[in-house]
């Protein structure tokens, strides 16, 4: 397992309901994330399939293992690359239940998937509409160390970041969508989620403009410290590459041992006075 | 959440900048050569012509003057002119005169006595020179309704709220007006009482019955689900006011949606037809 290695952060804009286009994108840029001397690349959420995209979900969702994860597998297989990107997933087991789903794969094919857990279904945001929840929180392990993967709003969650992080993992990746007029509660929680759970945190946002929704752009690499090690650029497509080093967490964990003092009773507690809201 | 103007306070370079990039998007992914709007000489289309010259740039903007005799103002087509000229637009004078006479002759039911309906026509007039113009020139109409108008459903139906885009309608006219003189109009013409001129001397403020800075934070409180009550307390006025304006705003929904048709099939449009819109 390599204890320090360069990702990207591929903050791109993806053609709404063009899985071709998108698709040679996120293959032009794990290229271009290869020759800077990168292991892994992430693209942000539904980066295949695009946001905005509505019933169209239907026509554009594909099981895992399918056609484009086939494709995105000889990519990864092809450049020795670890790669993560968003699709729309249909269920094998049933002709129109959909997730959306981040999926990991590297060298050696397939790696895993993490279905998004809280689907929002307020303001401008329909997911519930089309998309079933996913269940289990992910961490996978990589030669790149455990990777942990979330869904942009799973992140107003701790609980599902707190998981992953007590499932092994070392660096979150968090692919989002999320619009502008959001920003703030992002630019505030990821630097939140990385420090209560001492991990990296890897936040890739979508840019562009999709049906009137502008998305803020704005991916960064956080580190167990809570520190933003490197940032995209607001609003438009760009692509950051930076380093994660795992010896940092020895070094944040001894100085915000929140993993050491750990209640779980609370945890039941937790649970408990949920069920009761 | 206390009332006051500065719940209103927007940062307009965000906001300018979020706005052209809207613009610019629309017309890109609809193949068009760029926009055309009407210019009144007030401040909500002032701010589309200044917004649209800064996303695509003004040589592909074309702003229509559309007077006529009954409603002409000299100092409408100046201020109309000034605004052309800071943001090098095209414009085009187009006298709808005696295309009104005819339609006047044309309907048998008309009443000239009826300044509303016959106000309307005029309204619908300009929606058709302003698509004449889209249409012929492979260009896209921009509309000009802000937040405050399109709430309380002071439009003309199929009128002025017909366009392809409306980028400011999710500002309030006292928003648009701190909006206009950012992107550099005129204090004066920033600040001129706003009109849809559809008959003489008619001024919305008068008409509404109520001043923007008063209605924005009255529908600034019901856009975040504040009660009547609370909003009425907060800024000291009577909650008959309130009332007022809210049973306005939710009468009105009908102009703002699609037609509305009984669910008869599997996917019916304007229901849940729910298709991402596509500008190409």
């Amino acid at each position: 397992m390599k204890a320090k290695f360069k990702l990207a952060l591929a903050q791109i804009s993806s053609k709404r309901e063009n899985k071709e286009a998108n698709l040679q994108k996120i293959e032009k840029l794990t290229l271009r994330a290869k020759e800077q001397g990168a292991d892994l690349a992430i693209f942000p959420e539904l980066s295949l399939s695009g946001y905005v995209v509505r019933d169209q979900l239907y026509e554009l969702a594909e099981t895992i293992p399918g056609p484009t994860v086939k494709k995105a597998e000889a990519l990864a297989k092809k450049t020795g690359m670890h790669i993560i990107f968003g699709m729309p997933e249909l269920s094998e087991k049933t002709q129109a239940t959909i997730f959306n789903t981040a999926v990991l794969v590297g060298p050696k094919g397939l790696i895993g998937k993490y279905r998004k857990m809280y689907l929002p279904t307020h303001s401008v945001f329909e997911e519930k509409r089309y998309f079933r929840p996913g269940y289990q929180a992910e961490a996978f392990q990589t030669e790149l160390g455990q990777i942990g993967l979330c869904i942009c709003y799973d992140i107003f969650f701790p609980e599902v970041l707190r998981l992953t992080r007590l499932k092994g993992a070392q660096l979150i990746v968090c692919i989002s969508a999320s619009p502008a007029v959001r920003r703030s509660y992002f630019e505030t929680l990821t630097c939140a989620r990385a420090l209560e759970n001492t991990a990296y945190l890897a936040y890739v946002n979508l840019a562009g403009v999709q049906d009137g929704l502008q998305f803020w752009g704005g991916s960064r690499l956080v580190s167990p410290s809570g520190d933003v090690l490197a940032k995209a650029k607001y609003d438009e497509e760009d692509f950051v590459i930076c380093e994660v080093d795992y010896s940092d967490l020895r070094t944040a964990e001894t100085f915000i041992p929140t993993l050491r003092d750990l209640r779980p009773e609370l945890f039941d507690q937790l649970k408990e006075y949920s069920e009761r809201l | 959440m206390k009332l006051t103007m500065s719940l209103l306070a927007v940062d307009f370079s965000e906001a300018e900048k979020r706005i052209c990039r809207f613009i610019k998007e629309y017309v890109e992914n609809a193949g068009a050569k760029g926009i055309v709007l009407g210019l009144s000489g007030g401040i909500d289309s002032g701010t589309i012509a200044a917004l649209s010259s800064r996303a695509i740039g003004g040589d592909n903007v074309i702003g229509l003057m559309i007077p006529e005799e009954e409603n002409f103002s000299q100092k409408d087509i100046d201020d109309a002119k000034l605004v052309a000229e800071k943001f090098n637009l095209q414009t085009q004078i187009c006298d709808m005169s005696s295309a009104l006479g005819c339609l006047y002759k044309a309907i048998p039911a008309f009443d000239p006595k009826d300044r509303l309906c016959k106000g309307n026509i005029k309204a619908r007039t300009r929606m058709i020179y302003l698509y004449y113009y889209a249409n012929k020139l492979n260009k896209i109409v921009s509309g000009s309704s802000d937040k405050s108008e399109t709430m309380m459903g002071y439009f003309t139906k199929w009128g002025d709220a017909a366009a392809d885009i409306t980028p400011i309608m999710d500002l309030y006219k006292t928003q648009v007006r701190n909006l206009a003189i950012h992107l550099g109009i005129p204090k004066e013409l920033a600040l001129k009482p706003s009109t849809p001129a559809l008959w003489p001397d008619q001024l919305a403020e008068t008409e509404l019955g109520i001043r923007y800075e008063t209605l924005d934070l009255i529908l600034y409180g019901l856009e975040r689900f504040m009660a009547t009550e609370e909003i009425a307390n907060q800024l000291s006025i009577q909650k008959s006011l309130v009332d007022k304006v809210k049973s306005r705003w939710l009468s009105n929904e009908h102009k703002r949606r699609m037609p509305l048709a009984p669910k008869i099939g599997f996917r019916s449009v304007g229901n849940d037809f729910r298709l991402p819109r596509h500008t190409y």
